[in-house]
């Protein structure tokens, strides 16, 4: 009897929990890392992709449009950018979702979708599913790094159960415990995108298990104003600059890292 | 009176040498009232490729905003702009979803498509109101005053026109034909696009 409670997502165990989204959670917490820091000038955010290996086609991922290899960051639109841990497949799903919402707002209103709305517009669809009998949530959790004119830089989260919050500095996905109490020492408040670059690719390093940082395991992407046109301006950095960015941190080796954490 | 020829308005777009070029008049009207001789018709869509949509100016500015998201979803999702061959498909297929209640507009469009070998193609195209697509190797017209476009455009227009020439074509037919249509004229707009870059320059028109 064990199953009771846990083969709908709809049903209520007698302490009041949903199993179900409990378990989505927890297959978030095992998939890569997804980190995010909110800066003055602009929103940064790595992940940690998981599917690797020699064989593993890239090709496409060194030219294309808009750079990474599309694993786990994605461009939402032209002011917002997501990271995404958790079921790839569901990933993909949502992301056509916000792209889809994001045109809708464009539509209607002729202006880009404020980042909360994005993220609120989500997370109605994902609380559906936690509520309307026979489906399963979505097992997975988005960073929303964005700018609209009326709040500026934004850095918001969304789980499985449709709850979502804006944040400073936040990690989701495995080990997000050790980067969150890590970003909690480091962060301050008046932090700027170059020093943020260089506290997440700290934190990111410390976090991943692997024992060397590069780009065949790491996706990177900022998020900014342009400086002429007061436009943000989305950067998803492709593996080639990844890999310049780490050598110009430093942190292209574990050992040097470990240097770095001293200093 | 056809709800075609409500607001007026023409459009025109020509093939030259390595180089394509679209041109509107900007006249709004209410029938024969003329209300205003700002009004944008010809939009771009890509860096290389404009949309000119003659027709009910409502639908000017709803179609404008559809094709803006159809875009944007392309490109976001494909990570490339999108080419001017398949721009004219998603414009048709667009129109044709709304075949038993069609926007009233006759879409022109020019671009320059990029070859997988790197050389530069001219585009035009141009579709009826349900989005019927006519690839021209020459000029398309549309709008009030295309009758008179034709007419004028059969007699100037030359194979491989450079730029500028194609400037003086396509400016010298489409102010000539508007000035025989009481519905489209009141200044125009010109835009030349070649592999990298787009001239865009208005010109006066008679004002009666």
């Amino acid at each position: 009897m064990a199953r009771r409670y846990d083969s709908r997502t709809t049903i209520f165990s007698p302490e009041g929990r949903l199993y179900q989204i409990e378990y989505a959670m927890e297959a978030i917490s095992h998939a890569g890392t997804v980190l995010g820091v909110l800066a003055k000038d602009g929103v940064v955010l790595a992940a940690e992709k998981k599917v690797t290996g020699k064989l593993l086609d890239l090709s496409a991922a060194k030219d294309g449009g808009y750079g990474g290899s599309g694993e786990k960051i994605y461009l939402l639109n032209s002011n917002v950018i997501g990271g995404v841990a958790g079921l790839t497949a569901d990933a993909n799903s949502l992301v056509n979702y916000a792209r889809t919402a994001a045109q809708r707002h464009l539509l209607m209103y002729n202006e880009d979708i404020p980042v909360e709305l994005l993220a609120q517009r989500m997370c109605d669809m994902k609380q559906g599913y936690t509520q309307f009998g026979g489906l399963r949530p979505f097992g997975v959790s988005l960073l929303y790094a964005g700018y609209d004119p009326h709040y500026h830089f934004q850095l918001y989260h969304s789980d499985p159960s449709g709850n979502y919050s804006g944040w400073k500095a936040t990690c989701i996905g495995a080990n997000n415990g050790t980067a969150q109490s890590l970003l909690k020492q480091e962060y301050k408040d008046d932090i700027e995108v170059k020093d943020a670059i260089g506290l997440v690719l700290r934190t990111m390093s410390k976090t991943m298990d692997s024992t060397t940082l590069g780009s065949e395991k790491l996706e990177f992407a900022v998020i900014t104003l342009d400086p002429t046109t007061k436009e943000p301006k989305a950067k998803i950095y492709k593996p080639a600059e990844i890999d310049a960015l780490l050598q110009k941190e430093g942190l292209m080796k574990k050992e040097e890292d470990a240097e770095m954490a001293t200093a | 009176m056809s709800i075609m020829e409500l607001n007026g308005g023409s459009v025109i777009a020509m093939v030259g040498k390595d180089c394509v070029a679209i041109a509107a008049d900007m006249r709004l009207g209410n029938q024969a009232l003329g209300i205003s001789s700002k009004f944008e018709r010809i939009f771009p869509v890509t860096d290389r490729i404009y949309l000119g949509l003659p027709g009910l100016a409502t639908d000017v500015a709803t179609l404008r905003e559809r094709f803006r998201f159809r875009v944007n979803m392309y490109t976001i999702k494909e990570e490339r702009e999108i080419q001017p061959e398949t721009f004219a498909h998603l414009v048709s297929s667009t129109l044709y979803e709304h075949r038993f209640g069609p926007y009233f507009i006759e879409p022109v469009m020019a671009g320059i498509s990029k070859t997988p070998s790197g050389a530069v193609k001219p585009f035009i195209a141009a579709t009826d109101l349900i989005g019927c697509l006519n690839f021209a190797k020459d000029f398309v017209v549309a709008g009030t005053a295309s009758t008179k476009l034709y007419g004028v455009a059969e007699g100037l227009w030359e194979p491989d026109l450079e730029p500028e020439d194609l400037f003086e074509t396509i400016s010298q037919t489409l102010l000539n034909a508007t000035d025989r249509d009481a519905f489209s004229g009141w200044g125009c707009i010109v835009h030349i696009i070649t592999k990298d870059k787009v001239v865009t320059r208005t010109l006066k028109g008679r004002m009666d």
